[in-house]
């Protein structure tokens, strides 16, 4: 089973790799923002589904990371590669001050704080013309690199689920689940919850800094309200949802199925998929809070490698 | 001030708000014994707990483990120091499995920690239940699965906070039976105990508190007698 499963995700990344050869255009483009997503939603998990530090601005940390690597390529010439690198650093550093002072409110209040960050962030980025282009935006040199693009957002979503997959089956991981689970008593254990929860913060603001730092790349040009749009947050959030929270395989599997389905559905009726978007929200919150892994895993026992 | 303390608490004073939940509490505990902590509810044992573990920091007093003051540190940093301890209400880790409950807690490197785990569940005969999420076992394994984790880091100081409250009297006798062995392994024991019968069968010396100050300590046998100990649980 295990040999079968580490031989089928062998030849989907070989796939994955050659699939640029014979790709069209709209293949290549429609894969990396697959890719994008599967690393937002894998990212948001290290944080919200293992210690229950449910982040509502995470798209911070990409918008910010966004502007970090346009900086860095439009003003100061850099290569996108070590720029888009440092749009992760940034994303840290930003989770850094943030998660410090925020990361001691419970519940509800750290949700609405990180609410806030995003806006704050927004109002920051548009307000400081004279480094980022204010309200009218960045823009970037012209430059063809979507193959590259692709390998380096599928090489930051591999990244981000190597890992997930490392820390859920080591006791670090084990360890900010009694966060979740009840943050009182892993601290009366001897667990350092404050350290915990730093360190997984940082984890996980760095990736969306680096997809970040690759979509402006890609896209060119960026401005406050294309790189910190609160239902990019939400979509993270549903996707690793509805594929199961602090599962290692959930916050892809949910990525990877609400995009695809997305694409072909949904693009097809402009209305109703905003509609549709809301009621699979419902279901999830309502009827499957545990997610389609988190579900399999409780129900059949399943090891935390899944 | 007694040279030989493991645990000492001296003129600790916790207020919430206009309410004094325990008010100049001392006590010295000699290691290798058990001691109860009784008094009517809301007379501040719980609080006094969480004074010593961290939980609740103190705002008068002073509170030495081995000599050196705790109080102050963090429940983590009290936790590594040597002091375990069990809840009132269960405080398991409902979505990690039994065994993970037991890892989880620091020290020691990852097989020496799952060699002890497993030893512990056998201990307490839940070793078939070991990859069983916590949140699934009955109340009664709850109870016993908390009380094993304390003893994950082997601490010198244990304090268990109502062990025996829900817990039937087969599991409660083999409890018992457990908490003297550690007694007899040279650990120190700290019990918040409303069923009697228990007290007095297992502890050495008692400390009463009421309205958060401590009136009465001494020997079971003592206390019992003890008039302003029965004033405060029968009234006047």
């Amino acid at each position: 089973m295990k040999r079968a499963f580490a031989a089928a995700l062998g030849v989907l990344l070989l796939a994955l790799a050659l699939y640029p050869i014979t790709a069209t255009g709209y293949g290549i483009r429609f894969m990396l923002q697959l890719f994008m997503w599967v690393a937002l939603a894998q990212s948001w998990n290290l944080i919200s589904g293992l210690t229950g530090y449910v982040s509502f601005g995470h798209v911070a940390f990409f918008g910010t990371g966004a502007y970090a690597t346009g900086i860095l390529v439009a003003t100061h010439g850099w290569h996108w590669m070590p720029a888009s690198l440092m749009g992760g650093v940034a994303g840290a550093i930003l989770a850094l001050i943030i998660g410090y002072p925020c990361l001691r409110l419970k519940g509800p209040y750290f949700a609405i704080s990180m609410l806030g960050l995003n806006e704050v962030m927004r109002v920051l980025f548009s307000y400081f013309e004279g480094l980022t282009g204010g309200g009218s935006g960045l823009s970037l040199p012209a430059l063809h690199a979507s193959v590259q693009i692709y390998y380096a957002t599928g090489l930051a979503a591999v990244a981000v689920t190597a890992t997930a997959f490392l820390i859920i089956t080591s006791r670090f991981g084990l360890r900010l689940m009694t966060i979740r689970e009840d943050e009182v008593a892993a601290e009366a254990m001897g667990i350092d919850t404050a350290r915990y929860k730093l360190y997984a913060f940082l984890l996980s603001a760095f990736v969306p800094g680096v997809v970040g730092g690759l979509q402006a790349r890609d896209q060119g040009y960026i401005e406050p309200m294309a790189v910190f749009p609160l239902l990019t947050t939400i979509t993270m959030i549903v996707m690793a949802l509805f594929g199961g929270k602090g599962t290692v395989w959930g916050p892809a599997l949910g990525a990877v199925t609400l995009f695809v389905f997305q694409e072909l559905v949904w693009a097809r009726f402009l209305y109703l998929h905003q509609v549709l978007f809301g009621a699979i929200i419902i279901v999830v919150v309502l009827l499957m809070p545990r997610g389609i892994l988190g579900i399999l895993q409780q129900r059949f026992q399943l090891p935390r490698t899944i | 001030m007694q040279a030989n303390a493991i645990l000492e608490v001296r003129d600790v004073t916790k207020r919430f708000g206009g309410v004094t939940a325990v008010n100049r509490c001392s006590l010295a505990l000699t290691p290798g014994k058990i001691y109860g902590l009784i008094g009517p509810n809301g007379s501040g044992k719980t609080t006094l707990f969480n004074c010593i573990t961290g939980l609740d920091p103190r705002d008068a007093g002073e509170i030495r483990f081995k000599g050196e003051r705790i109080d102050g540190l963090k429940p983590h940093q009290v936790a590594r120091r040597g002091i375990g301890r069990t809840f009132q209400i269960i405080r398991v880790f409902p979505e990690l499995t039994a065994l993970e409950n037991l890892l989880v807690v620091t020290g020691g490197a990852f097989e020496a920690a799952r060699r002890r785990a497993e030893e512990l569940l056998r201990f307490v005969t839940l070793d078939r239940l070991q990859h069983e999420y916590a949140g699934n076992l009955s109340y009664g394994q709850q109870k016993l699965l908390e009380f094993i984790r304390v003893l994950m880091t082997d601490p010198e100081l244990i304090l268990l906070d109502e062990p025996a409250a829900g817990v039937n009297r087969t599991l409660l006798n083999e409890l018992l039976a457990a908490i003297t062995r550690l007694r007899d392994q040279g650990k120190t024991i700290l019990i918040v105990e409303h069923d009697m019968k228990v007290v007095m069968g297992l502890c050495e010396t008692v400390f009463v508190l009421d309205y958060g100050e401590k009136i009465a300590e001494g020997p079971p046998g003592v206390i019992q007698t003890d008039e302003r100990v029965i004033e405060a649980y029968f009234g006047r």
